[in-house]
């Protein structure tokens, strides 16, 4: 049976290390390769052991696919491809290929040098793994190999992130990795065609939460900001200046235009430079508000906000300022956990008296988004990954209620197998479709036709000939084969007249089929030819020779056991 | 905190420690959602560190019937719900392994009404018992596991009922559209203190009732709100003379007098909201009444479902239930047509002079 295998990897339960494998038409496809961002050992790599046990996993695996550059989805790559031994197609979309290699470094930065981590990847590691990136644009299919082709889809969520669909022959799957169905200031929203897949993969760690209004998160961060500024105090707000900063510039430059504020605001240089150059090549994968401003101006250039100065560090009065991204091990992580007393370099200890506030940005989809997602695609059948089974049930429920399709949840290290049933198409030769309809007979769509052809698989083609066109192609002499049956009759009578007989018979029981009555006595049914010969010891019984060729032997079985019944008694 | 769910929700329950919410469309299945609030709002320190708004859906069941009323059997996991059509009451579970809301029974109600659907109120005790009805006549009281009636109201009068609640173990209080309200002691044959209705100067066509807290100190208990904007206050003593009245600044009469809704607040003295008139709901404090009928000022008017709707749609959305929370007294919880819920506080203006 033709089938479809998911397995997503990773030990335990948790949620945020994505990697999933998927074999699907003999091809086996690994999606995302993250990193567990709680565990400091083993954990945080997905158990790739499940599938090196299978042999070189550049054997093993057709490509591995990214689908964007959060470190829970890409951030065991360079171990993976590097540490564990994978030399194969990694897909990934442009702005992922860009921006991989800076978190990956920064993080084996924190990893090695500020946590003095040992046998972590290396620097050389993460650039040896980028270059076994083959990158794609949107809606670009890809062949991978003869068989297999993939093809990325918008996702939203961060810059450059991307669903993928993949495909061999007319078995798909659709992995959506994260996606957001809202669209925000400076990314759209995910989008998919009705390419109805056999199956869609979908990450469902917010699926059972129902998402808070954007607007009122929006307005409480704007409060928040506004009154600290009022009373004369500055704000810090981290964020990564290729993730969350855009939304934030673009919401508190509206805001400050609006209530007509004066204090500044500003951005740390460095990252952001950088931000505005990949945002600059990667111009298409913002929305269309961005892009039509991006003509006059660059992503950061606002009228209140502006590049930060060390120099500044000192000025009295209110500032916003927006440095780079923290990552967990950093002081700001610290901070938002909680702390409030911080040792630093040289055994120094701070302690927090700034208000901490954490709001959270994310874009991810939730139940509703979800339920958005199927229903643009269409797929026979729906995945959850990175869920708890007993706390999916309505979910599941309500995606097979709608939907009327099968949904499934495995636990990491479960394999969910797929039957299928895929469709091969055959292209019927135009001769042999002509002779058949010559016939005369039409066609009866409830009356199956029994239709003699030669099935040829060439290259992957599948075609129904003529038996002729074929021998004729290969180059075959042709074989005749001949079925002949002996029917005894008891009739004293001559051979000529128990041969009327036969031929009265048929002719009058066979009323759609040519009875002739030939010269030489025998009597033919279309192209069966019926002998009557006397029988070598019993003048009293006549032996009939039935004989007919591969083809009519439909037809040749039924008169022969027709006239084995006997021959109805002439009316003389 | 602003949600937006499937389907147009009649119905807000809290069931701590979150919320359930049903919907009530005639022509597809409804949810019935055991919603957990965030966790922001359960805080009380460090409120800032918590970054999660989402509301999470803890359980969740299907209902093909609308949804209009939703009652809890304390002390179980069970809930009971009525709708339309309105022959039965259905009662189901909220299990603790599994996050599917499990239909469990049914329970008939006599009389099949069209399209009016029965009131419910529960008397819990050891054995809970489910009071039901549509109109006066087939007020009962059926026990919740053995399906027998224990009560019944026993009189012909086919007055129809618009709210129905149990004050202890043996009185309860209803309060029919016509605006008549009773007391019920139910350890008797069928005698209610009550009042004829309101008088024929009243211009209002619907009314519906709530008796508040048990704790509360002396003054009118129970409040009485009617389709044209009227609020009486009435002390259970005397029902045929309210303490005191006034008039909603409200756009009367309200489009769907079956949706109006007055509660008390349980952490407040004297505080009342009301909702069904629009898209606002309205919070009044008696004590600033003068108690003569005229026009009133409620203290806090929440317009939230009118101005934050993320989908433009022609009709205004219209507040389709609202409930205080138990705990913070200044929190409430309203849902409206356009399947909105929001929790919000509420400040008192004058307080800051």
């Amino acid at each position: 049976m033709p089938e479809i295998r998911v397995t997503p990897l990773g030990a335990g339960q948790d949620v945020g290390r994505s990697c999933i494998l998927v074999s699907i038409g003999g091809k086996n496809v690994m999606l995302d390769c993250g990193m567990h961002m709680g565990f400091n050992d083993d954990r945080r790599f997905p158990d790739f052991s499940y599938i090196t046990r299978n042999g070189r996993l550049t054997d093993f695996l057709d490509c591995v696919i990214i689908s964007h550059f959060h470190l829970d989805h890409c951030g065991a790559l360079p171990y993976f491809s590097e540490m564990v031994g994978y030399d194969g197609p990694i897909y990934m979309t442009h702005p992922t290929q860009a921006i991989c290699p800076i978190l990956l470094e920064d993080y084996r930065k924190i990893a090695v040098d500020k946590k003095g981590e040992a046998n972590f990847f290396t620097s050389q590691m993460i650039k040896d793994c980028m270059k076994k990136v083959v990158a794609v644009h949107l809606h670009q299919t890809v062949q991978v190999d003869d068989e297999l082709e993939i093809k990325a889809y918008y996702a939203g969520h961060v810059l450059g992130a991307a669903m993928f669909q993949i495909k061999v022959g007319s078995e798909s799957v659709v992995y959506t990795g994260d996606y957001n169905m809202t669209p925000d200031r400076h990314l759209g929203a995910a989008w998919i065609d009705k390419c109805r897949p056999n199956l869609l993969i979908t990450e469902s760690t917010y699926a059972t939460t129902i998402r808070d209004s954007k607007r009122c998160r929006e307005r409480d961060f704007l409060k928040k900001v506004h009154e600290a500024v009022e009373r004369g105090g500055k704000v810090l707000i981290p964020v990564f200046a290729l993730g969350r900063a855009q939304e934030l510039c673009i919401l508190l430059e509206t805001f400050w235009e609006r209530m007509n504020l004066k204090a500044p605001i500003y951005f740390s240089t460095g990252l952001t430079e950088k931000a505005n150059h990949y945002y600059k090549l990667f111009i298409t994968w913002t929305n269309q508000k961005i892009r039509k401003t991006f003509v006059q101006r660059n992503m950061f250039e606002f009228k209140h906000i502006k590049a930060f100065d060390r120099a500044f560090a000192d000025n009295p009065g209110p500032m916003v300022i927006m440095p780079g991204y923290c990552v967990q091990g950093t002081v700001g992580h610290k901070i938002l956990s909680g702390q409030r007393k911080l040792e630093m370099e040289g055994r120094q200890v701070l302690e927090v008296k700034m208000q901490v506030e954490y709001m959270s940005f994310s874009a991810h989809a939730d139940a509703k988004g979800i339920m958005q997602l199927v229903g643009q695609a269409e797929p026979e059948s729906v995945l959850l990954v990175h869920g708890e089974a007993k706390k999916m049930e309505f979910l599941k429920q309500k995606i097979e209620q709608e939907f009327r399709v099968s949904c499934y949840m495995p636990a990491n290290g479960e394999t969910v197998t797929l039957p299928t049933s895929p469709s091969i198409p055959v292209g019927i030769s135009l001769g042999l479709l002509k002779r058949e309809m010559a016939q005369g007979l039409l066609p009866d769509a409830k009356k199956p036709r029994l239709l003699h052809g030669t099935l040829i698989m060439k290259d992957s083609n599948f075609r129904l000939v003529s038996s002729e066109q074929a021998l004729k192609e290969l180059g075959l002499a042709e074989h005749q084969l001949r079925f002949t049956c002996r029917v005894h009759l008891h009739d004293p009578r001559k051979e000529q007249e128990t041969a009327m007989r036969v031929y009265s018979h048929l002719k009058s029981v066979l009323k759609e089929h040519c009875v002739q009555h030939l010269p030489d006595g025998s009597v033919t049914v279309e192209s069966i030819l019926i002998q009557a010969a006397a029988h070598s010891e019993d003048p009293g019984t006549k032996v009939l020779l039935v004989s007919w060729t591969y083809q009519d032997e439909e037809l040749g079985s039924h008169l022969t056991s027709l006239l084995k019944k006997g021959l109805p008694q002439a009316a003389s | 905190m602003v949600q937006n769910l499937p389907s147009s929700l009649s119905q807000l329950l809290l069931l701590f420690p979150g919320v359930c919410v049903a919907g009530y469309e005639s022509l597809k299945k409804n949810e019935i959602l055991h919603l957990l609030l965030p966790l922001r709002l359960s805080v009380k320190e460090n409120q800032g560190l918590f970054p999660e708004r989402d509301f999470k859906v803890r359980h969740g069941g299907f209902s093909d019937t609308s949804v209009f009323d939703l009652k809890h059997v304390l002390d179980t996991r069970l809930l009971v719900t009525s709708g339309l059509p309105g022959c039965h009451l259905h009662v189901w579970q909220v299990t603790e392994d599994s996050d599917v809301i499990q239909a469990v029974s049914t329970i008939a109600v006599q009389e099949e009404e069209g399209s009016l659907w029965p009131r419910v109120a529960i008397f819990s005790s050891m054995a809970p018992g489910v009071l039901h009805g549509a109109r006066l006549r087939g007020l009962k009281v059926v026990d919740l596991e053995t399906q027998k009636t224990t009560y019944s109201s026993g009189v012909g009068d086919s007055e129809e009922l618009s709210s129905l609640q149990v004050l202890d173990a043996d009185t309860f209080a209803f309060c029919c559209a016509s605006g008549r309200l009773g007391l019920v002691d139910i350890r008797q044959k069928w005698a209610p203190s009550e009042n004829a209705g309101p008088g024929p100067g009243a211009t209002a066509r619907r009314w519906c009732a709530e008796v508040g807290g048990r704790h509360r100190g002396p003054g009118p208990s129970i409040a009485s709100l009617g389709s044209d904007g009227q609020l009486c206050l009435l002390d259970p003593r005397d029902l045929c003379h309210p303490v005191s009245s006034g008039r909603c600044p409200v756009s009367a009469p309200s489009p769907a007098p079956e949706l109006l809704r007055v509660t008390w607040a349980p952490g407040l003295d004297d505080c009342l909201a009301i909702s069904g008139f629009d898209g606002t709901v309205q919070v009044y404090d008696a004590t600033s009444w003068d108690g003569t009928g005229g026009q009133v000022e409620p203290v806090f008017t929440h317009r939230g479902h009118i101005f934050l709707e993320d989908n433009q749609t022609d009709t205004a959305p219209l507040v389709t239930t609202h409930t205080w929370h138990p705990h913070k007294p200044r929190t409430l919880l309203s849902a409206a047509s356009d399947a909105s819920l929001h929790v919000w506080d509420w400040v008192d203006r004058r307080a800051a002079c």
